[in-house]
């Protein structure tokens, strides 16, 4: 047995001298592109018919997937959860969403609501180079494509917006400096007369609470839609008191139920007023350990 | 010679610590204002390098002319003061230059060095002043050059950690950066009161 241990060394080092990386793994998955920018190590994947964007190592992170053959089709439920934003503002004529990812949300835009003049803000130059070649992502007539920090972006701009939407967390890091009150009420300064600021949100973590505290602490009115499916959840502040769930379902009625793909109705029984929250802080510039919170799970 | 030995010990370990818990607070005083990106810690950790190099001269240099300790804290004492004023001036300079400087990093390489060089720079004096006076000292000292940076990075690695993994998530930054002048403050008015320099 003594002379086996060399040979079990040599394979564990070469092991890790070769990693899988680029290798097709099993059941089709492949690996279309890997490689770093300044903001994130990112990878695109392949597997049938659904190819994703991945920030980080961990493999099971998906950025956003689409379906290559529906590419209107939400694969996460967040996605679709987010365009229960338009049950509060139907009439929306200019939406400002930051972090485009791959671009499944000005997809959706650009096939179902063109009448929309939608701003996209990425921090990221390499993210829209990857969402234009790998994911079809294009900028039509009507729309448009900021390279710029989420915040920074707001800040200067003279814009007013129906809604805000914030698609720049994902599940292990969210910018910090976009999660405060500060930041809250830059944005709010940035809406037309009873818009709303909509963003994705992952439940089951203190900073899930907290943030439901600061969107409080600078909005009259907050709502939060809890996925079914996924711990995914999407929080709407705003400073018209809105209807109730019962009347964002007649909402949606009269919008015809849809929006391309997503069904308004299956979004609108999702939503929770008010939602429950444990005790948490309230986030500003000052006192902010978003990272931290987020890392810290709800004891149920 | 043993409260020499304690008072330097206390000298390097608080002032490493402080130096690199502002380092670390120091990205959440730039993110409102400049984003939270790569180019931010760049500026950061540039900045830090150019007034520590400017220290460590600067520390060289006095501890030759003007071989005291009590110089040394009495620069100390004006650097905590600085500190605890950092809370108060960084959103005025941090608003003023991300509005007048388009390029986040060239914006946050300004308010760094505002905000910080003074300080940083008066902190960075302590192990080369005390490197300095203890070689002048006619009998040799156990207090190497390598010990002296041995401890001030010790203190530097319990500041880091101590403020990234608990300070962070207990209290608001610009509390943590007030509690840190006091801390320094303390420091240099005992070793001021102490009078060192005639026990050595």
């Amino acid at each position: 047995m003594k002379g086996c241990r060399p040979i079990g060394f040599i394979l564990l080092v070469s092991l890790w001298l070769f990693p899988v990386q680029g290798a097709p793994a099993a059941g089709g998955d492949k690996t279309l592109y890997e490689g770093d920018s300044i903001y994130h190590h990112i990878t695109i994947r392949q597997d049938g018919r659904e190819r994703c964007m991945i920030f980080g190592r961990q493999r099971d992170l998906r950025q956003t997937c689409i379906d290559l053959e529906m590419p209107d089709a939400s694969i996460f439920e967040y996605t679709s959860m987010m365009f229960a934003a338009f049950l509060f503002r139907p009439e929306a004529k200019t939406v400002c969403l930051i972090g485009l990812g791959g671009g499944y949300i000005p997809t959706v835009f650009r096939l179902h609501l063109p009448q929309v003049r939608l701003q996209t803000v990425e921090v990221d130059p390499l993210v829209e180079k990857l969402a234009k070649q790998y994911f079809g992502f294009s900028i039509p007539a009507g729309q448009s494509l900021a390279i710029d920090d989420g915040r920074q972006f707001l800040k200067k701009s003279r814009e007013r917006y129906d809604q805000i939407w914030l698609d720049a967390f994902n599940s292990d890091y969210i910018p910090a400096h976009m999660t405060t009150k500060e930041f809250l009420t830059l944005a709010r300064s940035r809406l037309t007369e009873g818009g709303i600021v909509v963003q994705n949100l992952f439940g089951g973590n203190r900073l899930y609470d907290a943030q439901i505290e600061t969107f409080r602490s600078v909005f009259a009115k907050v709502y939060v839609f809890e996925g079914q499916r996924s711990g995914s959840c999407v929080i709407v502040g705003s400073d018209r008191p809105a209807s109730d769930p019962a009347g964002l379902r007649k909402l949606a009625e009269r919008m015809g139920g849809k929006i391309g793909r997503i069904d308004l109705f299956a979004e609108a029984v999702k939503c929770k007023v008010p939602p429950a929250v444990k005790k948490a802080p309230i986030l500003t510039d000052d006192y902010n350990p978003a990272n931290l919170l987020l890392m810290e799970k709800n004891k149920n | 010679m043993q409260i020499v030995y304690t008072v330097f010990i206390l000298l390097l370990v608080s002032f490493g610590a402080v130096v690199m818990s502002l380092e670390i607070l120091s990205s959440n005083l730039m993110s409102p204002y400049f984003g939270g990106s790569i180019y931010i810690w760049g500026s950061i950790i540039s900045s830090f390098m150019v007034h520590f190099s400017v220290g460590y001269v600067a520390g060289g240099y006095l501890s030759r002319r003007l071989p005291r300790i009590s110089v040394l804290a009495a620069c100390l004492v004006g650097c905590s003061l600085w500190v605890l004023m950092i809370p108060v001036i960084y959103q005025p300079v941090c608003e003023f230059l991300s509005e007048n400087i388009g390029d986040v990093r060239l914006g946050s390489l300004a308010a760094m060095n505002v905000i910080f060089f003074v300080p940083v720079s008066i902190m960075a004096m302590v192990s080369p002043y005390i490197i300095g006076i203890t070689t002048a000292w006619p009998r040799q000292s156990g207090f190497t050059a390598g010990m002296v940076l041995f401890i001030s990075t010790v203190g530097s690695f319990a500041g880091t950690n101590v403020t990234a993994f608990y300070l962070i998530s207990l209290f608001p930054v610009s509390r943590i950066i007030t509690g840190l002048g006091i801390i320094c403050l303390a420091v240099s008015l005992t070793v001021l009161a102490l009078r060192i320099d005639r026990r050595i």
